[in-house]
């Protein structure tokens, strides 16, 4: 059976709006329900459970900021997650740098490695990672996260540094070496000028891995002081209740960096992604 | 940078620093051996090494350690030999929980996965279209990607809630497709397949994205010519299409099969594992008996072992491939 033009093109059409549309509800729903639960009196999250709230408040932001150490935990999710990500670009490069432009026995081996630890998640080996913060004493100290988010943030960096590097071409390094620069500096002021975008992708999934983590935090830390947002959130569960406004206000505000810089940047988002993987 | 000597490039360019061929005889004799520039290469490895070999390669290490080792938090291990894998496998109490997981995180990871794949492809070939607002529609789908998992499975969390204040319950009740409360997360049978709604809503972009990168790679010559052998919408699909996406396929099923089967975020959120151990996957169960109860770190460790043969095999093929493909 041959279908005419039209009715292909009518299909077709039927197809990409039913198809857009039940995405975007099956996308947008929770989205919404963060939002609008945000801003819903109590009344009408606990008594009248309404879909589209007749009233609205900022208690629950007022509530969040005013009465929860909300504000410390972002603080220390903000120090985290800029020292890792500072520290994973640095580290990143230098040994991307080594591994595609000089020639030493065992660059092989290295690159190897570099990929397989980028690969092997952090949940099987949150055990002995405890042992190890717990024997320098980094347990309950947000320099202990600062440190375990390094063997996420750094694989990945080198991983993402190697591949552009290789598409670098050897003169223009190589005409600076002549030109008597060091190592060091032909890295500097040759390599990494031409390697921002790729810098920035390792910075955003840097912060966007650092900011979300949650079980490190979670093993590792224990007080107020110390949590970030994301352990920070279950505190505000009290035993067995839930206070969903405030609880969904901090998840929105907390969700707010991530999300923003998301949307920023989405075209090397996918970009990065496809050239590395990250998070599924 | 020294602008002035940059003539010397050109036929002096083997005499530079790096490829001069005559070297100190001691010189020559290390840098046979360990590579032309090794010393610079180590120095700017070091860092990189630290952490990969300090933070990742000692405590794969010594996890193993621990598996032979009745350990408590805080008290010095004693040595049990394979007392952990024995309990695992045979033991009263533990034996059960421990297979009960192995099932429990096989099925949510097959199912996951399925759903992801069927779904990220469905968003991908959306989008691959060409249509008014394709960028707004991007931006929309593929927020999940960017939300904190933790903050992702709250929100479900509060979804899915068995009064009739939670948004699920209440559009049952509504629309009348229910007469009674549907305990989401509390009933045995259905409890993990909330999870994995919850799990696939908030990584389906990650697929989705994967494939889209991989279909704007297919040439489109490649569909023209299908289109004038005959061949439709499906036969285009299975003839262009997956043929074109193997490579992508392949490395996103493996890449979301370790982050979903070793993932914890969203059982920790939603059941803790409950109820009656109906959403325990392994690495929750490593969890509670290592870490939350009574802190058994070497039950713990050996409980993640166990799954480390299988992941490893996966992570060598992914690696053997990330590497072709960029070399």
């Amino acid at each position: 059976m041959t279908l005419s033009r039209r009715t292909t093109r009518l299909i077709r059409r039927l197809v990409l709006v039913g198809g857009l549309g039940l995405f975007a509800i099956w996308t947008g729903l929770p989205l919404y329900w963060i939002v609008i639960t945000s801003i819903k009196p109590n009344l009408l999250i606990y008594r009248e459970p309404q879909l589209f709230p007749s009233q609205v408040t900022l208690d629950h932001f007022a509530f969040v900021l005013g009465q929860t150490p909300f504000l410390q935990y972002i603080r220390n999710s903000v120090s985290v997650t800029l020292v890792t990500t500072c520290l994973a670009m640095v580290i990143g490069t230098l040994a991307a740098y080594a591994i595609v432009r000089l020639s030493f026995a065992g660059r092989r081996w290295v690159a190897r490695s570099v990929v397989v630890t980028y690969l092997v998640p952090g949940s099987l080996l949150f055990i002995p990672m405890f042992q190890v913060i717990y024997s320098i004493g980094l347990i309950d100290n947000i320099v202990g996260l600062m440190l375990t988010y390094l063997t996420f943030t750094v694989p990945f960096a080198t991983w993402m540094m190697i591949a552009y590097f290789r598409n670098i071409p050897t003169e223009l390094d190589d005409a600076a070496l002549v030109d008597g620069c060091s190592r060091l500096q032909a890295l500097m002021w040759i390599m990494v000028p031409i390697a921002l975008p790729a810098l920035a992708v390792v910075a955003l999934f840097a912060f966007t891995l650092s900011w979300n983590e949650f079980l490190y935090a979670l093993v590792f830390i224990g007080s107020d002081s110390q949590k970030t947002l994301t352990v920070g959130l279950i505190g505000l569960v009290r035993g067995d209740t839930f206070p969903w406004g405030p609880m969904m206000a901090a998840s929105l505000l907390g969700a707010l960096p991530p999300t923003l810089v998301y949307l920023v940047s989405q075209r090397w988002v996918v970009s990065g992604l496809a050239a590395g993987g990250v998070k599924g | 940078m020294a602008h002035g000597v940059r003539a010397v490039h050109g036929d002096d360019a083997l005499l530079s620093p790096v490829r001069r061929p005559k070297e100190a005889s001691a010189g020559r004799s290390l840098r046979q051996v360990f590579g032309r520039d090794w010393l610079a290469a180590w120095l700017f490895l070091v860092p990189c090494l630290l952490v990969l070999v300090g933070l990742i390669g000692y405590p794969f290490v010594s996890a193993i350690l621990l598996s032979f080792q009745a350990k408590l938090v805080g008290t010095p291990g004693v040595w049990v030999g394979l007392q952990n894998y024995q309990d695992l496998l045979f033991g009263r109490d533990l034996s059960a929980q421990f297979l009960q997981s192995v099932r429990v995180t096989v099925f949510f990871t097959l199912v996951a996965d399925v759903l992801k794949f069927g779904l990220g492809m469905a968003m991908a070939l959306l989008l691959h279209e060409q249509f008014k607002g394709r960028t707004f529609f991007r931006a929309l789908f593929f927020l999940p990607w960017a939300i904190p998992s933790l903050i992702a499975g709250l929100t479900w969390k509060w979804i899915y809630d068995g009064t009739q204040i939670g948004l699920l319950n209440m559009l049952a009740l509504r629309f009348g497709l229910s007469q009674d409360l549907i305990q989401w997360l509390g009933n045995y049978d259905l409890a993990i397949w909330s999870v994995v709604v919850a799990v696939v809503w908030a990584s389906t972009p990650f697929w989705a994205m994967m494939f889209l990168a991989g279909l704007q790679a297919i040439p489109p010559e490649l569909y023209e010519a299908a289109e004038i052998d005959g061949a439709n919408v499906f036969g285009r699909f299975r003839h262009v299409t997956l043929p074109g996406l193997a490579s992508v396929i392949i490395i996103t099923t493996l890449l979301s099969t370790i982050w979903t089967a070793t993932g914890i975020n969203f059982i920790y959120v939603l059941t803790n594992g409950g109820p009656a151990n109906a959403t325990m996957t392994f690495p929750m169960l490593a969890y509670q008996i290592g870490v939350a109860g009574a802190g058994r770190l070497g039950v713990g460790a050996t409980i993640s072992l166990f799954f480390m043969p299988v992941f490893l095999v996966m992570i060598f093929f992914l690696t053997k491939r990330m590497l072709a493909e960029r070399e």
